[in-house]
């Protein structure tokens, strides 16, 4: 027994502490993040904070002389016919999209999780869409729905059916732009729940199997609760990203026939650079950011509630 | 052998390098244009009475340039109409094309924005006589009394009749002319001799992904009955009984079949060199594409006849119009830039009958009187559309965001989306919101 330890007091003043096992923050750790902070500050939480105080002004694209207006962007937005119906639009394009992904992602991924070559070309070629840009997709489907002379058309007219005008219907000009949608990027789900169903112990299987338990109670009982967590990543992946529909509606239907397939961020490029309207562009933009970031939570928790039930 | 092989290198690596250097001393400068992109047909054409159509005509005018100049390189840029967005987006981030090609609608939004450069002192040096610009040119590219761009050409609205069809139809006259309506009762009755006759609608029409056609179309009809909608340019006002009756027009042609749906701008260029229709609603620049495929075997084949606007109103046989013209974007440029810039203009300003060509009308007052010019086909047909031409005030703002919404709304109406009263009202509150916040 030294000193220190009977007399605490003079200890923490005598004693030096140990290297290497330090009690409490030691902020030289922030360090290691730092790289990754700058890049996070600069690119994500200051563009939020700049388009916030954006949307409270009078901002014009080429005019530096800017004025507060406080909430009246947003007082106009919620008064503008166009902009409702984008919202509407948008919501209903996620509805019919997302679970569409989730539904086909998953069947494909079941149909094709297995290790023969024809499975492994089928994998590939669901997949390969994905990796073509928006304005191809696009130039392909305009090619397939155009009622002149488009494949579908030709196809109809072989039956003698009379074409349908997809994209100048305002009744099918979202569903169409959400069949191009789902038919470009189906293969990202398909992989994830791929990469899901691979990690599931083949145990698990053989022991429903010993128990005589159907295809259909071994995918409801063992695949379904494996794969609960990637459901939710591909649910609230998906949510993001097809309520920033853009590319599709723009090139295929230009928001159009009568507003009916405008989607909000092509309200938010139409205001920006056609009306050079930058602060009534931000203002819908922090609309659509609080609508994703409600959808996406309340999927998150209402999952989470599930899982830990 | 070896001593030929190395002495063919030596020449092929200093023609390499001579080249280059040659290269090197001219001064590059960028072009934005739109027109389309046709290098397969014409990347190397230099010979422009050789080509034909918008696309192939600037190509071999640039590429003539760049064959003659002994000072410029263009290096052209070719954008997806009309490329506003595009533009504005570089001028933005800073990194504007040196020249742009620009509709005269558009020149007041940038140039009151300080974002052009005059031109007036450049076209006097490089001896451009601005009196020999038409008026329709001069008032298109003038802002605030000074010149912001040079101008290219001016196009309306017009007809391209298939006479073969209007034969069939029996809708052409003893002289061989195309008989057309005087008024609206007529446009009905013609229309329906034609679809009875030759099982095809009267009209092909633009109708799908666009708005242009619907936009210049009620335009022109709202001109022709004395309808001014921009007495105040920062209000448009669609609530007369002639907008109305003009709008319920295009929904009775729609709603009677009387043209083809759903077309996009190229589905329906095609379809009326296809024979699929009698009339085409479209502008001067086809002029010279339909008058080739008339020369060739094919449903228009000497079948082809072109006429201004027919005046269904009593009013007025005003019709809508625009131009393109050049404009050179505001910023660090050199002097080098800026002269091999005006350099280019003036090659066009120059070769402006070549531009002529596609139907456009010349900008130049000696070319619209020349022989050359009154020679080109169907001329005399269209010579009426330099008068009666008519472009929006160019007090209004954000003429082509204008003309986006309008075309939208009045699209609505005829395809029986919308009411003809809610589309009108629709129209006029949304072009009104923008006007009011447009600086």
């Amino acid at each position: 027994m030294t000193d220190a330890t009977l007399s605490p007091g003079k200890a923490v003043a005598a004693v030096k502490r140990p290297t290497g096992a330090s009690i409490g923050p030691r902020w030289t750790n922030a360090l290691f993040i730092a790289p990754y902070m700058v890049f996070y500050l600069a690119l994500l939480v200051y563009p939020l904070f700049k388009g916030i105080w954006m949307s409270m002004l009078e901002s014009d694209m080429f005019d530096d002389t800017s004025k507060f207006t406080g909430l009246a962007n947003y007082y106009r937005l919620f008064n503008d016919k166009i902009f409702i119906g984008t919202i509407w639009n948008t919501v209903l394009f996620v509805l019919m999209t997302v679970p569409v992904f989730v539904a086909i992602g998953l069947l494909l991924a079941l149909a094709l999780n297995r290790s023969d070559r024809t499975s492994a070309s089928l994998r590939a070629i669901f997949f390969g869409t994905s990796v073509l840009s928006v304005t191809i997709v696009t130039i392909i489907w305009k090619m397939m729905y155009m009622p002149g002379n488009g494949a579908i058309a030709s196809i109809m007219r072989l039956f003698g059916l009379e074409p349908i005008a997809f994209i100048t219907s305002s009744s099918l000009a979202l569903p169409a732009i959400a069949v191009t949608t789902i038919w470009w990027i189906i293969g990202l789900p398909m992989m994830l729940f791929l990469a899901a169903l691979q990690q599931i112990p083949g145990e698990l299987y053989e022991a429903a199997a010993l128990d005589n338990a159907s295809r259909w109670r071994s995918f409801w009982s063992i695949t379904l609760p494996s794969i609960r967590r990637t459901m939710l990543v591909v649910v609230i992946y998906e949510i993001v990203a097809q309520f920033q529909l853009f590319g599709q509606a723009q090139l295929l239907t230009q928001g159009g026939p009568n507003n009916a397939s405008r989607p909000i961020v092509l309200f938010i490029y139409e205001q920006g650079f056609r009306s050079w309207n930058l602060g009534y562009a931000a203002a819908a933009s922090e609309v659509l950011f609080l609508i994703m970031a409600v959808a996406a939570l309340a999927q998150f928790f209402a999952s989470r509630k599930r899982v830990e039930g | 052998m070896r001593k030929l092989t190395t002495a063919l290198l030596a020449g092929l690596v200093l023609t390499a390098g001579a080249s280059a250097a040659l290269a090197a001393d001219k001064t590059e400068i960028s072009v934005a244009r739109f027109f389309g992109a046709c290098e397969a047909d014409y990347g190397s054409v230099t010979d422009v009475t050789k080509a034909n159509g918008e696309c192939g005509i600037i190509t071999a005018l640039i590429n003539k340039f760049n064959a003659e100049s002994t000072t410029t390189v263009v290096k052209p840029e070719i954008v997806e109409w009309p490329g506003y967005d595009q533009l504005t987006a570089r001028i933005r981030s800073g990194e504007p094309p040196v020249i742009s090609v620009m509709h005269e609608a558009v020149i007041s939004d940038y140039s009151s924005r300080g974002l052009l450069e005059p031109l007036d002192e450049d076209f006097a040096k490089a001896g451009v006589d601005v009196n020999d610009m038409t008026d329709a040119a001069r008032q298109g590219v003038t802002k605030d009394g000074k010149i912001y761009a040079m101008p290219f050409d001016t196009h309306t609205w017009l007809w391209h009749i298939n006479m073969n069809l209007f034969k069939e139809a029996g809708l052409v006259d003893e002289a061989g002319k195309p008989i057309l309506p005087k008024n609206t009762d007529e446009l009905f009755a013609q229309a329906e001799q034609f679809k009875e006759k030759t099982g095809k609608p009267y009209f092909i029409s633009t109708l799908a992904n666009e708005t242009a056609f619907y936009t210049r179309t009620f335009d022109t009809l709202l001109y022709q009955q004395n309808v001014d909608f921009f007495a105040d340019p920062n209000k448009v006002d669609f609530s007369s009984p002639e907008a109305k009756g003009a709008l319920q027009l295009l929904a009775d042609i729609y709603s009677k079949d009387l043209t083809t749906k759903n077309q996009d701008y190229a589905a329906s260029v095609s379809s009326f060199a296809a024979g699929d229709g009698g009339v085409f609603i479209c502008g001067t620049w086809l002029i010279d594409t339909y008058d080739q495929e008339s020369k060739k075997d094919g449903p228009l084949a000497n079948g082809y006849a072109v006429t201004a606007f027919p005046q269904i109103y009593p009013g007025s046989p005003r019709v809508w119009a625009d131009g393109h013209s050049w404009v050179l974007l505001k910023q660090d440029l050199s002097d080098a830039q800026r002269a091999s810039a005006v350099e280019f203009m003036k090659f066009l300003w120059d070769n402006n009958f070549e531009w002529a060509r596609t139907g456009h009308l010349p900008v130049r007052k000696s070319i619209i009187d020349s022989a050359e010019f009154k020679g080109l086909p169907h001329r005399d047909d269209i010579a009426s559309l330099a008068v009666n031409g008519t472009a929006l005030p160019s007090a209004v703002k954000r003429q082509f965001s204008i003309q986006e919404i309008e075309g939208e709304e009045v699209g609505s109406a005829m395809r029986g989306d919308k009411s003809v009263e809610e589309a009108l009202t629709d129209a006029e509150t949304r072009i009104n919101e923008l006007l009011a916040n447009a600086k």
